[in-house]
């Protein structure tokens, strides 16, 4: 599980007065305001936002103790994170951070281990769980509804799964080959 | 210039039996194709395909929401990764397998739409 998420970037300086571009990763990008001070990825500064606005794809910044440009142009590609702890519980029912998710094992409800969540992606056709399988090979992506998905336990880091066939088992030899690249493989 | 009414939803042909069988074998397996250009018919909501993307298979599970959308918009061919941060995930009801549930005036398998003998206008 990771105890600090990374809730941004900073870009480029704005204008003289010390300002900044903020690039967010939040689901709403003013609420990187709301999770207190942002530290940097060694935790040993922390950057109070002291004022913000939106602008056309990203967040112009006024950081506290950032008054000149110079000092801006020193923090540019600064990430900036915070504590898990900070993110306010989930009181729905079903729902996860993609941080706890991150990390878990996966196992079968028979006991199979699987292999370890290492992202969560959505492409439009709902949540997918990016698992890296315990023998070396591609990562699988493994829908994430209840009929595939039996329990999420973040507590004890595990996920019990029971995919659907031919997901887990890919052999290597039914990958298509570049001499029949061109053609159409189904029947 | 969108494609004529009177044609159908275009699917492969190959992709209907598979799915066809996958269906009337009640398992949970995930069909793999390479099919991209397939429309998702209302008959497929329920299966969970395995779309190529080029490198790998994306499983994609049917909802009624994808129909009439191609299977190639829900397995992106280019990486994008992203902080995770604080968005959430949320772990929906879906049961795999489930019977078909055909729109009125859908295609089906067994009986696919058919063409008008004589069309009188390609439009």
């Amino acid at each position: 599980m990771a105890e600090r998420i990374c809730v941004a970037r900073i870009g480029a300086p704005h204008g003289v007065r010390g300002e900044v571009r903020l690039h967010t990763f939040t689901e709403d990008p003013l609420a990187v305001a709301r999770y207190g001070p942002l530290e940097d990825k060694a935790g040993t500064q922390a950057y109070t936002i002291a004022s913000l606005r939106a602008a056309k794809d990203h967040l112009i910044v006024r950081l506290e103790g950032v008054g000149d440009r110079n000092a801006a142009e020193k923090l540019a590609n600064l990430e900036l994170y915070v504590s898990r702890e900070r993110l306010p519980a989930i009181e729905e029912s079903g729902s996860f951070y993609h941080a706890d998710l991150i990390g878990l094992k996966v196992e079968t409800s028979a006991g199979r281990a699987l292999g370890t969540v290492t992202a969560v992606r959505n492409h439009g056709a709902g949540d997918l769980l990016e698992i890296v399988p315990e023998v070396p090979g591609e990562s699988v992506m493994l829908p994430f509804i209840e009929a595939f998905v039996r329990e999420v336990d973040v507590a004890g880091g595990r996920i019990v799964a029971d995919p659907p066939e031919g997901m887990f088992d890919l052999d290597p030899s039914s990958r298509p080959s570049r001499a029949k690249r061109g053609a159409s493989r189904d029947p | 210039m969108t494609r004529s009414v009177w044609k159908g939803p275009f699917v492969d042909g190959h992709l209907l039996k598979k799915a066809d069988a996958a269906r009337s074998s009640g398992r949970s397996e995930m069909i793999k194709i390479w099919s991209r250009r397939s429309t998702i018919l209302p008959q497929f909501v329920g299966l969970t395909f395995g779309v190529y993307n080029g490198r790998k298979h994306i499983a994609v599970y049917v909802t009624e929401d994808m129909v009439g959308h191609k299977f190639g918009e829900f397995s992106p061919t280019r990486t994008f990764h992203s902080h995770s941060s604080d968005r959430k995930a949320k772990l929906v009801a879906g049961v795999p397998g489930a019977g078909p549930r055909t729109a009125p005036g859908a295609p089906t398998p067994e009986a696919p739409a058919a063409a008008p003998a004589a069309p009188a206008s390609k439009t």
